[in-house]
This record gives C-alpha cells, sequence and structure tokens, in this order.
C-alpha cells in the first residue's frame, strides 16, 4: 500500500512533465529539432546557458570569500552579512528584478549615470547577470559554510609547521573537502540560473537572438500559441537543469542512501 | 575539533573580506534598501494604489494558495516522506529524483505543463470538463501549480528527520502492542513537529513568490486570477510604481520573516 | 520567542487572507447582480477603468436596475486572443486587429457576424506615431530618421503584440506609398524596415509594456498608437510625438464572445456593451483618451492633422498581409534577420 503511494507521487510529478515531453514530440523529432535549432531559440537557450555558466562562477569565487570571511574572520558587520545572505532565497524573484529596477533603472541616480557613460544594465547583459547572482547568492555560500566550520585549524597550522606552502596546504588540506561543497552550490547556482523567469521578465531586454532568454522565450511561444516549440525548448532547459540537479544529489549522499 | 576562533581579517584576507561585503551588502541589501527608501517616499500613495487596485484581493488569493499548498503538502510529503525513508521498494530511487524534480523546473514550464494538461486536447481535459472545473484562467489551476512547485518541501523535510531518528521508538510501540495507526499518530507524528514547522515555513515561502506558472495558468485576471505576485506585474504595467513597489515590499517582508524563522541549516537546502 | 511570533503572524494573516478572498453573502432582497468579463488589449486600460466601466455601470442599472460588476483582462492583444481561444471565459472581446478577432472566429468562440454593425465591427481607432524626448533632441521627423545611427527606438515584439503589428504596417505601408524615398518597392520596404529593427533595443510584449520602458528612460524614440502617447502624457510623462508624413489608420474591433456569453447568460449585457462603445457620448470619452472616434459627430479638433493615410484594406487586406509580412519567412522576419546581421 505505502509502495503505491510512492508510485502514485511519482505520477504526480511526472506526468506534467510527459505532457510537455509529448507535447514537443508532437511534430516528430525532426520538429522538435527544427524547433530547438531556429535562431532564436538557440541563441536563447545559448544565452540561458552562457549567462548561468558565467553566474556560476561569479558566484563560486565571490561565495567562496563570502563563506571563508563569515568562518574565519570577525569584522563589523559579520551577522548582518550573514543574514542579508539568505534573503535571495526568501525573496520572490519577481521582486528581485523589481529591486534592480529601483536602483539600476534610468531613472534613477545610479542607473542615469551609468547611462550617461553608454553602460546600459537593465534591459542589457549587465543587469541580467546582476539578477542571476542576485538569486543564486546563498547556494554556494551555504554550502561551503558547514565544511569550512568543520575544517580544525589545527591541520592547517600542522601542515605550515612542517613546512608546506600555501599552495600544497590548498591542495592537500583545504581543497578536498571544500570540493564536494563547491560543486553542490555551483549545481543549485546552476539549475536556478538557467530556468530563472520572474527577474528576466521584469528586466531582460527580450530582443530576439540578442537579450532574450530560453525561460522568457518559452513564455514568447505560449502566448503566441506555438505550445509545441514552447515544450521543445522547455525539454532542452529540463535536461540541462535536471542533470545539473543530479550532480547535486550525488554528491549530497542524499538520505535515500544505505 | 578546536573551537572557533575568529580572527582579525588582514593582508590578503582584508581583500577578501571586503570583496565579500562588498558583494553581499551591495547585492542584496542596498537593492533592498532602495526599495524601502522607494516605498516610504510616498507611503500615502502606495497604501491607496494597494487598496485601489486590488492588492488586498490579490494577497488573500496569495494567501489562500499557501494555506492550500501547506494542506495539500503537510499531508502527501508526510506521507511521501514516510514511504521514501521507511519503506525499500523496487523504483525507490526514481522517487527520490521524482520528488527533487519540481526544483528543478522553471516556472514557465509548470505553467506550460499545466496549459497542456488541462487546455485544449489535453491529456487530463476530459476529466476536468466532466468535473465541471475549469483549470486555465481560473483558480483550480492556480491550486495545482502551487502544489507542483512547493511538492519537495515537506516530503525532504520529513524524509530527513525520520532517517535520523530511525525506527527504534516506532518499533518499541509496536512490540508493546500499539497499532499502526498508533503508532503513527503517537510516535512518528510528535517526532516530526520540527519537519512539520519547517515545511511550513518553506512551503508558504515559496506559494507566496510563485509568479511564472501562475501567469501562465491564471493569465492573472483581476478579482479572480490575480496573485500578490502577477499583482506587483499588472502595477508596474499600469503604471502605478508606488502600488507595485509596495506589494514587493509587502512581499519580501513576508518571505524574509518566513525564512529568517527557519534553523539555519534548513535555509538553502530548500 | 521569534519563532511563536512568526507563527502567530502566520496564522492572523491566513485568517485575515480568508476573510478577504471570501466574497460576502447573497443578500435575498439585494438587487440582481451581474458579471461581464471582458478582455481587451493593453491600450484601453484607463478609458475603460476611469470612465467607460462605471459609465456603462451607471447606465445599465438606471435602464434595468442590475448591477453590474466587470472581470478585466487587460494584456498585449495577440496574447488575449489566445487566451480568450485558450480558455479565458471572456464574454466581450476589444482587441487591437482584425486579426486577433478571427482567432476567435477559427476558435468557434463567436458565432455571428461580428461585422455586421454600423461600424463594421470597429469600436476605436488611432494611428501610428513616433515618440520623442521633449524638444525632440535627435530631431526625428519621419520614419527614415528612425533608422539612422545612434537612435535608439522601441517597438514591441509582433509574436505578441497588436501594436507591433500595427508599427510594422505603418513603416511598409509609408515606404511602398512613396513617402520614404522614391523607391515603392518591397524590397525597399524591407531595407526601411530591417534599418529600423536595428535601432531597437528592447521588444516588450505589448504596447503598454513598450511605452511604460520608454517612460523610464529606455530609448530615444518610440514607435506607438497615438492614444497611448496620449494616455502617458495626461499621467503626467513628457515626451513629444512626431506624426509621420503617412502612416496606417489604426482600427480596434470589439466583438461579443458569443459561446461564453451565452454560457454565462450575459448575451443581452454584452450586447449592450459592445453598442455602448460606440455611442457618441462614449466616443467623445475615447476622444479624451486619444482615440480617434468611428462614428460622425464627435469632434475631432484636438487631434493634429494628419499626412497620408491608408488602412489594412489599402495594403491588401489582412489575410494577405499576414502571408506577405507577418508569417515565417515573410518580409517583417526577413527584416529582423537582416537588421540583426548588420548590428553586430
Amino acid at each position: 500500500m505505502r509502495a503505491s503511494f510512492g508510485v502514485w507521487i511519482c505520477a504526480l510529478v511526472a506526468l506534467p512533465m510527459l505532457a510537455v515531453l509529448a507535447r514537443a514530440a508532437d511534430g516528430g523529432l525532426s520538429g522538435a529539432w527544427e524547433a530547438i535549432t531556429r535562431p532564436a531559440a538557440l541563441h536563447a537557450l545559448g544565452l540561458s546557458f552562457g549567462l548561468s555558466l558565467l553566474v556560476v562562477g561569479i558566484d563560486l569565487i565571490f561565495g567562496l570569500a563570502t563563506a571563508w570571511a563569515l568562518v574565519r574572520w570577525d569584522f563589523p558587520g559579520r551577522r548582518l552579512v550573514s543574514a542579508l545572505v539568505d534573503l535571495p532565497f526568501a525573496v520572490p524573484t519577481l521582486v528581485a528584478g523589481i529591486l534592480l529596477v529601483v536602483m539600476l533603472g534610468p531613472q534613477s541616480t545610479l542607473g542615469g549615470a551609468l547611462a550617461g557613460v553608454g553602460i546600459d544594465v537593465i534591459y542589457a547583459w549587465p543587469g541580467m547577470i546582476l539578477a542571476l547572482c542576485f538569486v543564486t547568492l546563498p547556494f554556494v555560500v551555504r554550502a561551503v559554510e558547514p565544511v569550512l566550520e568543520e575544517l580544525d585549524p589545527a591541520e592547517e597550522e600542522a601542515a605550515r609547521t612542517l613546512g608546506a606552502g600555501e599552495a600544497l596546504i590548498v591542495r592537500q588540506v583545504l581543497l578536498p573537502p571544500l570540493l564536494p561543497a563547491l560543486a553542490v552550490g555551483a549545481g543549485q547556482s546552476f539549475a536556478r540560473a538557467i530556468g530563472e523567469f520572474g527577474a528576466m521578465a521584469v528586466l531582460s531586454g527580450n530582443v530576439p537572438r540578442e537579450t532574450l532568454v530560453g525561460s522568457v522565450y518559452v513564455l514568447g511561444e505560449v502566448e503566441a500559441g506555438d505550445s509545441v516549440e514552447a515544450a521543445a525548448v522547455s525539454v532542452v532547459l529540463l535536461v540541462v537543469s535536471i542533470i545539473a540537479q543530479l550532480v547535486v544529489s550525488r554528491v549530497n549522499q542524499p538520505w535515500g542512501r544505505e | 575539533m578546536t573551537p572557533r576562533h575568529r580572527t582579525k581579517p588582514q593582508g590578503f584576507g582584508l581583500v577578501v573580506t571586503a570583496a565579500a561585503i562588498l558583494w553581499v551588502v551591495g547585492l542584496v541589501g542596498v537593492p533592498l534598501g532602495a526599495l524601502l527608501l522607494a516605498v516610504g517616499a510616498e507611503p500615502a500613495q502606495v497604501v491607496s494604489e494597494l487598496v485601489q487596485q486590488g492588492g488586498l484581493d490579490a494577497l488573500g488569493r496569495s494567501i489562500v494558495l499557501a494555506v492550500f499548498a501547506v494542506i495539500v503538502g503537510g499531508v502527501t510529503g508526510t506521507l511521501g516522506g514516510i514511504v521514501l525513508a521507511r519503506q525499500r521498494f523496487w523504483g525507490r530511487a526514481v522517487l527520490d529524483v521524482a520528488v527533487d524534480l519540481p526544483l528543478a523546473v522553471s516556472p514557465v514550464i509548470v505553467g506550460l505543463a499545466f496549459v497542456i494538461l488541462y487546455g485544449r486536447g489535453g491529456w487530463l481535459e476530459p476529466l476536468a470538463t466532466a468535473l465541471g472545473v475549469k483549470v486555465l484562467f481560473a483558480t483550480p489551476g492556480l491550486f495545482l501549480a502551487t502544489a507542483f512547485v512547493c511538492l519537495p518541501f515537506f516530503v525532504r523535510e520529513v524524509a530527513l528527520v525520520l532517517e535520523e531518528v530511525g525506527t527504534s521508538e516506532e518499533d518499541a510501540a509496536r512490540t508493546l502492542g500499539a497499532s499502526e495507526w498508533q503508532v503513527f499518530v503517537w510516535v512518528t507524528l510528535p517526532q516530526l513537529r520540527g519537519a512539520l514547522r519547517v515545511g511550513t515555513l518553506l512551503t508558504v515561502a515559496r506559494a507566496l513568490g510563485e509568479f511564472g506558472a501562475v501567469l501562465v495558468l491564471g493569465g492573472a485576471i483581476e478579482g479572480r486570477t490575480q496573485t500578490a505576485t502577477t499583482f506587483v506585474h499588472t502595477m508596474m504595467e499600469e503604471r502605478h510604481d508606488a502600488g507595485a513597489f509596495g506589494m514587493s515590499l509587502i512581499l519580501a517582508a513576508m518571505t524574509v520573516l518566513l525564512v529568517q524563522a527557519l534553523p539555519t541549516g534548513a535555509r538553502t537546502k530548500h | 520567542m521569534r519563532l511563536h511570533a512568526v507563527s502567530k503572524s502566520v496564522t492572523l494573516s491566513v485568517l485575515l487572507g480568508l476573510l478577504t478572498a471570501c466574497s460576502g453573502d447573497a443578500d435575498p432582497d439585494a438587487p440582481v447582480t451581474r458579471k461581464l468579463v471582458i478582455g481587451a488589449y493593453t491600450t484601453p486600460r484607463e478609458a475603460m477603468n476611469e470612465a467607460l466601466l462605471p459609465k456603462f455601470k451607471e447606465a445599465w442599472q438606471a435602464k434595468t436596475g442590475e448591477i453590474v460588476e466587470f472581470e478585466t483582462s487587460f494584456q498585449a492583444s495577440g496574447s488575449q486572443a489566445r487566451a480568450i481561444a485558450g480558455g479565458f471565459e471572456a464574454d466581450v472581446a476589444w482587441l487591437s486587429l482584425e486579426p486577433d478577432v478571427q482567432t476567435l472566429v477559427d476558435a468557434g468562440l463567436i458565432t455571428r457576424d461580428w461585422r455586421a454593425t454600423p461600424t463594421k465591427g470597429i469600436v476605436s481607432s488611432s494611428v501610428v506615431v513616433i515618440g520623442v524626448r521633449p524638444g525632440n533632441p535627435k530631431g526625428v521627423a519621419d520614419w527614415a530618421d528612425l533608422g539612422k545611427p545612434g537612435i535608439e527606438v522601441l517597438t514591441p515584439n509582433v509574436r505578441t503584440s497588436g501594436g507591433a503589428m500595427w508599427n510594422v504596417l505603418g513603416v511598409v505601408g509609408a515606404a511602398r506609398r512613396g513617402h520614404v524615398g522614391a523607391d515603392t518597392s518591397e524590397a525597399h520596404a524591407e531595407a526601411v524596415l530591417a534599418s529600423v529593427l536595428k535601432n531597437v533595443r528592447v521588444m516588450d510584449k505589448g504596447a503598454r509594456d513598450s511605452m511604460i520602458s520608454f517612460e523610464k528612460g529606455i530609448g530615444d524614440a518610440i514607435i506607438s498608437y497615438e492614444n497611448e502617447l496620449v494616455v502617458a502624457a495626461l499621467a503626467g510623462q513628457k515626451l513629444d510625438t512626431v506624426i509621420p508624413k503617412s502612416t496606417v489608420v489604426i482600427e480596434n474591433p470589439a466583438a461579443v464572445v458569443d459561446v461564453y456569453a451565452e454560457r454565462h447568460g450575459v448575451t443581452d449585457l454584452a450586447d449592450a456593451f459592445v453598442a455602448f462603445l460606440t455611442e457618441p457620448a462614449q466616443q467623445a470619452t475615447l476622444a479624451k483618451y486619444g482615440l480617434r472616434p468611428v462614428v460622425d459627430g464627435v469632434p475631432v479638433a484636438n487631434f493634429p492633422p494628419l499626412g497620408d493615410t491608408f488602412t489594412a484594406a489599402d495594403l491588401g487586406g489582412w489575410g494577405s498581409l499576414k502571408t506577405t509580412v507577418f508569417d515565417d519567412g515573410a518580409l517583417y522576419d526577413r527584416a529582423l534577420t537582416s537588421a540583426q546581421g548588420q548590428a553586430q
């Protein structure tokens, strides 16, 4: 009986996804391929992918720095910074977009100044990257923090007194436990960024083949009545983010393991 | 493990710390501050637009959706978590992955999926028509979408706790002659109190913030399928910036409060 | 304890939410209340909310004693048409262009001949114009200027926005009628359109979204409905209007969605509303919001004079225009592709 409930939940989740898959294949595999390789679709997917990778890179650097600073050092405002780190996860992503428009839109002082020197932020890649960084900010930080806290500084001290250089310490002592955590943070950030819609709906430029990302492209197709094209591109986005999610699950040692 | 002893950053450490502070405060703190300033600059306008443009109705709808998601998610999540943690059956690994699926799906794709399922020619359209339920552009669609995106939270929290506490208490109760139902109500459920609390907080926060799926499925019809998030979107379109910022601030405040109430580890495990 | 406080406030919010979300009880002695669902394109938002809906409610109550409540949706015309076809049960559809109403006919939702009215189903009109910053700093005088380097242009996405399609017709039609250079060939029109599209930075979903972007400081010029600019000016926005030498006359249709109106039992109400829109008094109200009247006897003194104007019919009618201009691989598609080829 209980097992059948498990099957029931699988069905609840799988059915909508299967429906998308089925609709994508409505025009046959060639139809789906054509829909995906259309210039606007291809560019939108590529843009989502590229921006997400870039954002993960930024997250890894700054996230690691933030986790390090929070765990190892004492500085004024440490508690505030720690509290702020969690906020992007709570706040609806649409609101995140609004925040950036308020702060960097052309009518704001900062945005106006930037526009004056020819730097477009809102409706252009810089704004989109900032929004994605906002919504993915907590992941690397919170994934790395517990690992850093567990690290015994005595190990590093021991390595130092034995004459090991910083590089060696980083490689042998610090990196091994950190890598899985970084992978988890990166995977979660990537999965979130590639499917991001709310913030993108507010501040991406939506110009096909320039500032149109995958998720907003899908919306456009849905509103244009082209559900097959929408489904085809959705399948690509789904596959990519599911793979990222799987990476996270495997590394995370899920509670299902014996 | 030696207790964590924080030192003041120096040299390169200072650079790292400065970067971290700039990163977090600049990206999160300042924008939120800017929103507060924007709302604080014209509070009367904000309130009037919220009241007159249907903001209260939209917020009420979002809250109802959140309550629904908690009830549905709580029940299915608890049962599902028990199944996941306690049962060994073929396909369990599949369930493991399936439960996490809603987290990997872009909201607009969730909306698309339900439009395909319940729209013209959809697999479930005959069922909905037979039941006399309108899914697209009506509130049932909103409920479905919200329940879907909130599915993982309870399941994962419950399964996590059950894995940790093990079956010893439950087994003890069984040997004392308790029925399965009694075991469930008097032993298992109390163990799950914390998990249910975390699940509730995460679900409410997620339900309040859902935008893409409800936009696609509901159409943001004023007075019928307008939620707090689509209200923000509509306000921006109607040049009622004050109303948009006001509702954004309300949503930000509510969700931040909810997540702040979580134990630290639970927040980003989402 | 913080958690306790949060639990309390969550419970309170829930109760508040349930109270707010539940509608009041029906009073058996109260007058009959009927609901009319209207799906419209983005532009008539203000005219509807501020003037037309209240006036209709008043007039209907005076005539029948019934109270009318409205449910309204304003979104890009193409999207709205598809939403209605896809299940949004609107009783009345007021859209930007005829093809979008045709979508509803094709879906079997409009069963009558909706064009059989004195105004052929059209309830409002406008023209495509160019909006610029106060003082026209970039010196935009006509369509060709929009293609010059260094000018950022706003126009919405044709896949969702009716306004975008009108904009394209404005440019292409003017070129084909010889008002953008002497060449009236299709190739020349395509080139002109391409040069304009090259300068487009944001393609919003609908005409209103586009206007909002412009107001927020994006772009130097916006191609839009004249009435959209009028409404913006009424809202205090600062911009100037440039009327091109030749432009297209926008004709917006409205129709009763028979299937849904009958299902809701409001066919009489819907009929009355659509007829209401073309009454001279209402047309005069629409004129205040920048919509040019479609019936006689309405003062038009406040509208700026126009140069050469043409309609979709003059260009061959919507049927042929969809094939030659808006289909995949047709004029617009080719222009967009070549514009993006040049841009990089």
